[in-house]
């Protein structure tokens, strides 16, 4: 019943930065490839059936970032494709030491927005899209309450930390330049 | 002028206006009456219950999350938006003022109290061979239960449909056409089955073709309509449902749960297993499975795949791999309470690959099953895939796993595409 299945050379594009060729399995998911190709394990693996989304990457499109599912969606999808994980959020010198976090991170640890963290890197690149979509259609005063929502309500938080997450996500588009404009009505 | 004509015209003037007086009089006092009530035991209002389950009243008559058969419910037609109505004990906007006779008259002839004809969205073609008995037990249930005022809303249904005397001559071209039966047979189970599928449960509302004015195609019973809403109610002959693998086992674990190794039921006819075949006691079932697969049932055919590995069908492996495979299996297998097998699945072996396109471009909502049994939702991939990549993919499935060789084209997509409503 089970058919073989070979495996082929992909190349993926992570975090700014084009990876070495590896042989991955023709089905094998991304997540995996993360894991155990590449050594990038902070994607989480989580429900492992596209409902929690922890493990959600970015995919840098032409029209503008997207979240991927990566439990769900083959590695050989990405091929050709600019991923980012959570990895590529902070800013590094050049020995690659973290010198500071992405402002999406800051603002989650400024207000204790996580527990046991497992569901954070999901959260962090939610958020991230968001934020990028709203400097580029920055959303009416209030409409804010509404658009964090929708962008963040399919994440799961088993700790139950939604109140802070959303609280931070708040603070940073309410505080951040350009992301909202005047009520029109 | 002369005085003479004058009076003419006055006298004319005045006979019109009493005319008018009169008919509306007679509406007026059409929709008085006394307000009924119906004694029943509770026997009866348990038959009456069962039996409204199995002709589905529900679907229509009770809105998402409104009052138990205060209609509201729209329902798009070809002709316009129509909705169901009210049929809760309410005097003025319910059926508080019909009385047995009336409601027998509203099922089985579409007419309603006032004398108005109802549009045929109320399968009275489809009940009219309902028994008066079981009319009666419908009636006493309905008249027992809360009372709910709800005006009915307003149809959206356009100029000429909207003239409801057109009806009246729909109704003399087809409201009398004799029901072939949809399978051959004769025993006790498959007349019950017959009986609970064509009348109680008006399958054939949705699953038979139909023709340019909206009637059931009475001649080809429940051979399918793809024309109907976004998914196509497929072909459900004894014939249709051996060439897609269908045997009785299989077919009353659908019809009473939801959930079988062919199939797991979505949009239209999630409701239908929830509202109304879920209900059904387990002789019912399998007189239903009786009448649909006829009293000498045909082996169900097995999947024969056609191998050749071409280039189309490399690159819709390649999307299965990439984009479907997490959630339905490497091999298609599916996951158990996540996403339902592909290999062998109805809608693969289809010959009509429109559910499957469908399936694939929008997507599905989550869906909970009558029990404890649930299927997550599925993303849609109009966005991810054009046209000839779904058509790669949706070819690759019907052969590996539904033993369809013939290709599905680009344009075919297309269509489906672009008759997506957008959401």
């Amino acid at each position: 019943m089970s058919t073989p299945v070979n495996t082929r050379p992909l190349t993926l594009h992570i975090n700014g930065r084009p990876q070495a060729p590896v042989d991955v399995p023709e089905d094998m998911m991304l997540v995996d490839v993360l894991h155990e190709y590449l050594g990038l394990t902070g994607t989480r693996f989580g429900c492992g059936q596209g409902v929690c989304r922890a493990c959600t990457v970015i995919v840098d499109e032409a029209d503008g970032p997207r979240e991927v599912r990566s439990c769900i969606t083959g590695a050989h999808w990405f091929d050709g494709k600019r991923i980012r994980t959570i990895e590529g959020h902070a800013k590094r010198d050049e020995t690659g030491k973290i010198v500071a976090l992405s402002p999406v991170q800051q603002a989650f640890l400024d207000h204790f927005s996580f527990q046991c963290g497992y569901c954070t890197p999901g959260f962090v690149n939610a958020a991230t899209v968001l934020l990028e979509k709203l400097a580029k259609f920055p959303v009416a005063a209030d409409d804010v309450e509404a658009t964090i929502t929708e962008a963040l309500d399919p994440h799961l938080c088993r700790c139950t930390g939604y109140v802070r997450y959303y609280q931070a996500v708040k603070d940073l588009v309410l505080n951040t330049p350009g992301l909202v404009r005047e009520n029109t009505r | 002028m002369t005085r003479v004509g004058w009076r003419r015209i006055v006298a004319w003037l005045l006979i019109l206006l009493l005319w008018l007086l009169l008919m509306a009089a007679l509406r007026f006092f059409a929709n008085r009456g006394p307000v009924q009530q119906a004694s029943a035991t509770p026997q009866q209002l348990a038959h009456g219950r069962y039996l409204a389950a199995a002709a589905d009243c529900a679907a229509c008559h009770t809105a998402a999350g409104g009052a138990p058969f205060a209609g509201g419910v729209p329902l798009a037609s070809p002709f316009g938006t129509i909705h169901g109505t009210n049929i809760t004990p309410d005097a003025d906007t319910g059926i508080g003022r019909y009385t047995s006779d009336d409601f027998y008259r509203a099922l089985a002839k579409g007419e309603a109290r006032d004398g108005h004809q109802l549009y045929p969205a109320m399968p009275y073609v489809s009940y009219k061979a309902i028994s008066r008995e079981d009319s009666d037990a419908i009636y006493a249930y309905l008249m027992n239960q809360p009372a709910v005022r709800q005006e009915n809303k307003k149809n959206g249904v356009g100029f000429p449909f909207n003239i409801r005397s057109g009806i009246h001559l729909w109704n003399l071209l087809f409201s009398g056409a004799e029901a072939v039966p949809a399978s051959q047979g004769a025993s006790p189970p498959w007349q019950r089955g017959r009986y609970l599928v064509e009348t109680l449960g008006h399958c054939g509302e949705c699953h038979s073709p139909r023709g340019a004015l909206g009637q059931v195609d009475r001649k080809r019973p429940l051979g399918g309509n793809n024309d109907l809403g976004r998914f196509a109610a497929p072909e459900i002959t004894p014939a249709g449902l051996s060439a897609r693998g269908w045997n009785a086992a299989l077919l009353r674990n659908y019809l009473g749960t939801g959930v079988s190794a062919r199939a797991v039921a979505s949009d239209e006819m999630l409701k239908v297993i929830d509202l109304s075949t879920s209900r059904l006691d387990e002789a019912d079932l399998k007189a239903m499975t009786a009448y649909l697969l006829g009293d000498q049932p045909a082996t169900p055919r097995t999947v024969q795949v056609a191998s050749g590995d071409t280039a189309a069908s490399e690159s819709g492996r390649g999307y299965y791999l990439n984009l479907c495979s997490g959630c339905h299996g490497r091999d298609g297998q599916g996951v158990p309470h996540v996403a339902p097998g592909l290999r062998d699945n109805s809608s693969v072996r289809d010959a009509d690959p429109h559910n499957l396109i469908v399936a694939i471009l929008d997507g599905m909502p989550e869906h909970d099953f009558p029990g404890r049994e649930r299927m997550q939702d599925m993303p849609g991939f109009a966005q991810d895939l054009g046209d000839a990549d779904v058509a790669a993919l949706s070819s690759w499935l019907r052969q590996s796993y539904g033993g369809q060789p013939q290709g599905i084209e680009a344009a075919a997509v297309a269509k489906l595409r672009k008759s997506r409503s957008p959401h």
